[in-house]
C-alpha cells in the first residue's frame, strides 16, 4: 500500500500531475488547482491510500510536479 | 527619506511588492505605485509569500493612504481551468479598487475590459511595434514595452503614439512603460520553456527554476571533448542597470519606470526604489550628475545583483553573462533579533537576540509588514537599562531608534562583503 499526500494550498494549477497520472488527479474548474481523485481533506492537506499498482504513475506525478507538494509515502 | 508626492516628476516610478514589507519600503523610498500578485496566476507564482485574494482590499487601503497606485500581476498563460480563478481575482481587484490589472493572456485582458477594470499590457505580450500598440490600445491605456528593444526603438514608439494620436478607452494618449532595474532573461521576457524540460517546472506559470543561472560545461557527445568556455555561466545574464541613462529614457518619452523583483526583500526594494526616486527627482531638477550616478550605483551594488549591464537599450550587443552563482551584493544582511516594543517618547526601541552579536557601532536594518524598511548605526546598547558594548543571544536589550518599531520585525546586522 502507498498513502499520497497532497499539499493543495501551495499548488499553482499547472496540470503537470494530470498529465502524469490522470486517472487519479484532476484539475478543479473551481479554483484552478489540482485535486487529488478521492483524497480525504484535513487542515487543506489531502490524502489517499492506494495499492501499489497507482504507485508508478504518481511517482512520475510527484516527480514533475514544480513546487514539489505531492508526497508519497509506503505504508 | 519619503519624497514629497504633490512635487512628484511625471514619470511614474514603480516598484515590486512581493510582501507587505517590500510594499511598506517601496513607499517609503517614493515609489508613485507598486505592483504585486495573489494566487497562483502570476509570474511569480512559486515564491512563498504570495498575497491572497483576501489581501486585495488591504493593498489598495495601503495604495489610498499613502497616494500610490496598485497594480495587480495577473500575466501567466492561462489554461480553461484557470478561467473561472481568473474572473474570481479580477472581480475582486475591481470590487477592491486595485487602481488596475497587467494582464498578458487575451482571456484576462477581454475579461478586465469587459467589467471595466482597467488594463495594462505585461512585458509577457512583447509588444515591440507601433501596430501591435495600436492593436492593444482598444484595451489598454499603459502598455509595458519587450526588455529587449533598444532605446531608439523605445522612442520611435513614444514619438509615434503621439503623431497617430493612438489612445486608451480612457482617451487619453497610451503610455508606455519599460523595466529599469533588475533581472533580465536569456530569453525574451520570459517566454522560456527551459526550466519547463529539465524540470517540469512552467517558467509561464511562474514556476522557474532559473537554471539558466547555474555553471555549464558544454562537452561533445560523439568524442568527449570538452569546449572551452571562458566563462561557464553561459546564460546567466547580468542584471540590468539605466540609472547612468535615465534622462535618455526620459526623453524617449517614456511615462513609467518599472523596477523588477517581486521575488526580492524589503532592503532590496528600498535601496532600488531609493536610488531612482533620486536619479528622477535629479533629473528634473537638472542636478543629474556622473558624481551622482557613481554613489548610486554604489548603493545599489550592495543590495542583490548579478553584476550591472545597460541591457539591450543602448544598441544590441551580446547579452553580457554573469560570472558567479547568484548576487555580487557588496553587503550581506544577518538576522539577529526580532521586534518587541517601542517607546515612541524616548524614541527607543526594544528588541530580544535570537542568535550572533550585535556590537556598538554595528550597521543594522528593521524590516516587517508595517514598518517596511528602516536602517540606522548602533550608537548605544543597554541590557537591563546598563550600557553595553555587546549584546548575545538571548539577551533582551534596547536601541535609540528614530523611527517606530513593531513586534512583527525583524532585525538584521549589514555586513561589508
Amino acid at each position: 500500500m502507498i498513502k499520497i499526500v497532497h499539499h493543495r494550498n501551495k499548488c499553482i494549477g499547472c496540470n503537470a500531475c494530470v498529465e502524469a497520472a490522470p486517472k487519479r488527479w484532476g484539475i478543479s474548474r473551481r479554483d484552478g488547482k489540482a485535486v487529488l481523485v478521492n483524497g480525504i481533506e484535513k487542515k487543506g492537506i489531502y490524502t489517499i491510500d492506494l495499492q501499489d499498482w497507482e504507485l508508478e504513475e504518481n511517482l512520475k506525478a510527484k516527480q514533475n510536479c514544480p513546487v514539489k507538494i505531492i508526497e508519497i509515502i509506503k505504508l | 527619506m519619503t519624497t514629497n508626492k504633490t512635487d512628484s516628476p511625471k514619470v511614474e516610478l514603480m516598484a515590486p511588492a512581493g510582501s507587505y514589507e517590500a510594499m511598506m519600503a517601496a513607499i517609503k523610498a517614493g515609489c508613485n505605485s507598486v505592483y504585486f500578485g495573489v494566487e497562483q496566476l502570476n509570474m511569480r507564482s512559486r515564491s512563498s509569500n504570495n498575497f491572497t485574494l483576501e489581501d486585495l482590499e488591504k493593498i489598495a487601503e495601503i495604495g489610498k493612504k499613502n497616494n500610490i497606485k496598485t497594480y495587480l500581476t495577473l500575466n501567466t498563460i492561462l489554461y480553461d481551468h484557470d478561467i473561472r480563478l481568473m474572473k474570481e481575482i479580477i472581480d475582486a481587484a475591481k470590487k477592491s479598487k486595485i487602481t488596475a490589472v497587467i494582464a498578458s493572456d487575451h482571456a484576462a485582458i477581454n475579461y478586465a475590459k469587459k467589467i471595466g477594470l482597467v488594463v495594462h499590457i505585461s512585458t509577457q505580450a512583447n509588444v515591440s511595434n507601433i501596430e501591435t500598440i495600436e492593436f492593444y490600445s482598444a484595451y489598454a491605456d499603459v502598455i509595458v514595452l519587450a526588455r529587449e528593444l533598444s532605446l531608439k526603438q523605445v522612442a520611435e514608439i513614444c514619438t509615434n503614439i503621439k503623431r497617430k494620436k493612438i489612445t486608451g478607452p480612457s482617451g487619453n494618449l497610451v503610455k508606455v512603460e519599460i523595466f529599469v532595474h533588475g533581472a533580465l532573461c536569456m530569453a525574451i521576457s520570459g517566454k522560456c520553456y527551459m526550466s519547463l524540460h529539465s524540470n517540469y517546472a512552467s517558467a509561464n506559470r511562474g514556476a522557474c527554476i532559473q537554471n539558466c543561472r547555474k555553471s555549464y560545461v558544454v562537452t561533445d557527445k560523439e568524442n568527449g571533448v570538452e569546449f572551452e568556455v571562458d566563462n561557464e555561466y553561459i546564460m546567466s545574464a547580468k542584471d540590468l542597470c539605466t540609472i547612468d541613462f535615465i534622462d535618455k529614457i526620459v526623453d524617449a518619452g517614456v511615462s513609467v519606470m518599472k523596477i523588477e523583483g517581486r521575488g526580492r526583500s524589503a532592503d532590496y526594494v528600498y535601496t532600488t526604489t531609493k536610488c531612482y526616486r533620486e536619479a528622477i527627482q535629479s533629473f528634473y531638477d537638472g542636478t543629474f550628475s556622473t558624481e551622482k550616478v557613481e554613489e548610486w550605483k554604489t548603493q545599489l551594488a550592495t543590495v542583490f545583483n548579478r553584476g550591472f549591464w545597460d541591457g539591450y537599450y543602448l544598441g544590441k550587443k551580446m547579452g553580457e553573462w554573469s560570472n558567479e552563482y547568484g548576487s555580487k551584493a557588496t553587503q550581506k544582511k544577518i538576522y539577529i533579533a526580532k521586534g518587541m516594543k517601542y517607546f515612541s517618547k524616548t524614541g527607543i526601541g526594544e528588541f530580544k537576540m535570537e542568535s550572533h552579536t550585535l556590537e556598538k557601532g554595528n550597521k543594522i536594518m528593521i524590516t516587517g509588514p508595517t514598518t517596511g524598511y528602516v536602517e540606522a548605526t548602533v550608537d548605544e546598547i543597554r541590557v537591563d537599562d546598563k550600557l553595553v558594548e555587546l549584546t548575545n543571544k538571548g539577551e533582551t536589550f534596547t536601541i535609540k531608534l528614530s523611527e517606530k518599531i513593531r513586534p512583527s520585525d525583524k532585525l538584521y546586522k549589514i555586513v561589508e562583503e
